[in-house]
């Protein structure tokens, strides 16, 4: 199995992150990470970087009224049906 | 966190809220016997979040919104059940948003952004603040208002991957271009908003400049 590098760790780092990786390669990227300052700095700031735009993205939901208001919409369409 | 105990770079949030219901629909073995209301509902947050970002305007948004259920009510025959339930979704609310509420809105002539050389990148958030602490500290309006700011193209990638946690593929098939072009218009938003964001960090004195330090 080819080790990964600083390199491969990068180019992998995004689906790293998202958890989209085989369990092995994930675990050669991580192991990569534990022991390559440069390359776990990089992680990190990516990954505060997402979690900055998970949390305050996700903050908004749909409004009560506009969800009711398609549900109404919705129901008058299938009785029309 | 990991099984080594190592660095806390994993972080539960990918598999977390947003992609539970799709993924949970596309196990589901009698998917065929589900209904719009099962399949579609649980995905009005997102449509109302990626609206948002589409138009910049709460009102349009919630138009966008309806417009786009009730569009998707009625071709709900030719949604294949079982697949990518929120892909299909967005993809009803982004053409409906191109042919109807575009024009609508000041939006500026998009250029072929794909053909545009990136920003020369600015190395400065990662070589002053390394592993980018100071982005916990910007204030969510401050961040909204930053991904609003970015070309049209570039904001929908960026939203759709990094708020709404869609994988590449799924990307690429909801806006009909290559994984290539996603990945590509994904690096440039992130390190355009990155600046963005470090700058502001700056103004505000979050962080000091890396000339401050020398």
């Amino acid at each position: 199995m080819s080790q990964v590098d600083c390199r491969k760790a990068m180019a992998k780092l995004d689906e790293y992150l998202k958890q989209e990786l085989t369990p092995d390669l994930a675990a050669e990227v991580r192991r990569h990470l534990e022991h390559c300052r440069p390359c776990f700095s990089h992680a990190r700031f990516e990954e505060n970087f997402l979690a900055m735009m998970e949390t305050c993205g996700r903050k908004e939901t749909c409004p009560e009224k506009l969800r009711a208001k398609i549900l109404a919409a919705l129901k008058s369409e299938a009785r029309r049906d | 966190m990991g099984a080594s105990g190592g660095p806390k770079i994993v972080r539960a949030i990918w598999s977390s809220q947003t992609n539970r219901g799709y993924i949970a629909s596309m196990v589901e073995p009698s998917a065929a016997g589900r209904s719009f209301d099962d399949e579609a509902l649980p995905h009005l947050d997102a449509l109302y979040r990626v609206a948002l970002r589409l138009t910049a305007d709460p009102t349009l948004a919630e138009d966008l919104v309806q417009d786009t259920m009730l569009k998707a009510y009625r071709s709900w025959r030719q949604y294949r059940p079982g697949t990518n339930a929120k892909g299909w979704l967005l993809t009803i609310l982004r053409n409906t948003f191109i042919n109807d509420y575009r024009r609508r809105k000041h939006e500026p002539v998009a250029m072929d952004l794909d053909l545009v050389e990136p920003h020369a990148i600015d190395r400065s958030p990662q070589e002053t603040d390394p592993e980018g602490s100071f982005f916990s500290q910007i204030v969510d309006a401050k961040v909204l208002e930053a991904i609003d700011a970015l070309p049209p193209d570039f904001r929908e990638v960026l939203v759709l991957s990094d708020v709404e946690g869609m994988r590449y593929a799924e990307i690429a098939e909801t806006l009909k271009i290559p994984v290539g072009t996603v990945k590509s218009r994904l690096f440039r938003a992130r390190h355009q908003l990155q600046a963005d964001l470090y700058a502001h960090a700056v103004e505000m004195g979050y962080i000091r400049p890396r000339e401050a330090r020398t």
